[in-house]
């Protein structure tokens, strides 16, 4: 039975790690801020990208450039997972960590094979444990630059036309608002297309300068490299969110225990006094007999 | 009158998202100008000017390349990189353009090195056009 002495402890060092984790939170929370503003900047070049693709594309054949052509045989598939290196952000890796791991299980009998980039230190070790191929592992990166996206970027452009994969997905976590984040897993290679899906707005034929194919040629790759660029601002905004509410739940949670343990504290200590009291008493009326 | 509306974006932040009256810039092509109802455009931008005017005063950015677009009277700019004329730091691109110049001595004119720092000079020289084209 743990004696008035030892619950006394756990309560100093229950509050000595809410001290900790209300610390955290407070870090995290700025950074999220700052991660916000980085993603406030990006964010209206993304979907602009998006949209402007999204129409080009809808206007062209299909097999006008490779990373727009759907491969009749799909055998070897690639997953972008991007998480953190960094743990206390509650599920943030685990739920990426998840989806490429279910993905694969899934997945396994129907292509040939499968394997996962991995962006982030917790989210490696993971699949790595869980036997899931890694074939290139990207660990500590500080803050996205543009040089290392592109450098990746041109990369995958490069082994996807190679035929070194005939399908990639992309997975990351969506920064819905500072509470709320959502794992997604998308399709990112072959480019997307609504080919025929809506005729009304393909009904004008663009003025390309200097020619189609030489547009495409430079549109496609910077897509991807916004695209994936996005994604780690993306992942990397999520997890200070995540973080924060970790530590948030952390503090509550500290505060919740000590309460508890107080309580006990001093249920015991009164259940003490009483029972010497009851000694006392007890000496006293043996002595009084005598 | 008919208004062009433009909107300029980098990665950075918009630059620029207002009603205009006309849109030049430099293509791969050359230099082109864009007025209301010009045809849908798809075009590569290279290195050099933006230039828009509005109530008869011009606006001035230097960029590093990027992609414009042209539907409805709706111009769409996407550049890589992008900076107002009042916004940029002379006395920093003047460093760029010397730095650049350094380099560009002692490389063969045919390696990789050589058309990076050609195309980082280019930048630099851009720059400071802009730049000082608006004082004058």
């Amino acid at each position: 039975m743990a004696t008035l002495r030892d619950i006394k402890r756990k309560i100093g060092s229950i509050n000595s790690t809410q001290t900790i984790t209300r610390t955290m939170k407070m870090v995290s929370a700025a950074k999220l801020r700052k991660a916000q503003d980085e993603l406030d900047k990006i964010k209206a070049y993304a979907l602009k990208m998006e949209e402007l693709v999204r129409r080009v594309t809808r206007m062209l054949p299909v097999d006008s450039h490779p990373l727009l052509t759907t491969r009749d045989e799909v055998k070897k598939v690639l997953i972008l997972s991007i998480a953190s290196d960094r743990g206390l952000c509650g599920a943030f890796n685990v739920n990426i960590g998840l989806l490429a791991e279910n993905f694969t299980i899934q997945n396994r009998d129907q292509y040939e094979r499968i394997g996962v980039w991995v962006f982030g230190r917790k989210v490696k070790d993971y699949l790595a444990r869980r036997k899931v191929d890694i074939f290139k592992e990207w660990v500590d990166i500080k803050k996205v630059d543009q040089e290392l996206v592109e450098a990746i970027a041109s990369e995958l452009a490069l082994l996807y036309i190679n035929g070194e994969f005939d399908k990639v997905y992309l997975s990351y976590t969506h920064f819905a608002s500072p509470v709320k984040q959502i794992a997604v897993f998308e399709e990112l290679l072959p480019i997307q297309t609504e080919n025929g899906a809506e005729t009304e707005a393909a009904t004008f034929e663009y003025l390309y300068e200097p020619d189609r194919d030489a547009i495409v040629e430079t549109l496609l790759p910077k897509y991807l490299s916004t695209k994936i660029y996005y994604a780690l601002v993306e992942s990397q905004t999520s997890e200070h969110g995540a973080r924060m509410s970790a530590m948030e739940n952390a503090t509550s949670n500290c505060g919740e225990m000590v309460r508890y343990l107080t309580l006990i504290y001093n249920k015991r200590r009164q259940e003490n006094i009483t029972s010497e009291m009851m000694d006392i008493v007890g000496g006293a009326e043996a002595l009084r007999g005598t | 009158m008919a208004m062009l509306s433009l909107e300029i974006i980098t990665p950075e932040k918009i630059l620029v998202k207002e009603e205009v009256d006309m849109v030049e810039a430099n293509g791969s092509l050359g230099e082109f100008g864009i007025l209301p109802g010009h045809t849908e455009l798809l075009t590569s931008l290279e290195i050099g000017e933006v230039r828009y005017m509005k109530d008869g005063k011009t606006f001035t950015l230097a960029m590093s390349g990027g992609i414009a677009e042209v539907v409805n009277d709706k111009v769409t700019l996407l550049l890589d990189t992008g900076e107002l004329a009042e916004t940029i730091d002379v006395a920093r691109a003047q460093i760029a353009m010397e730095e650049a110049q350094e380099r560009l001595k002692d490389l063969t004119i045919d390696s990789a090195e050589y058309r990076k720092y050609e195309l980082a000079l280019l930048r630099a020289i851009t720059r400071i056009k802009v730049a000082s084209a608006r004082k004058l």
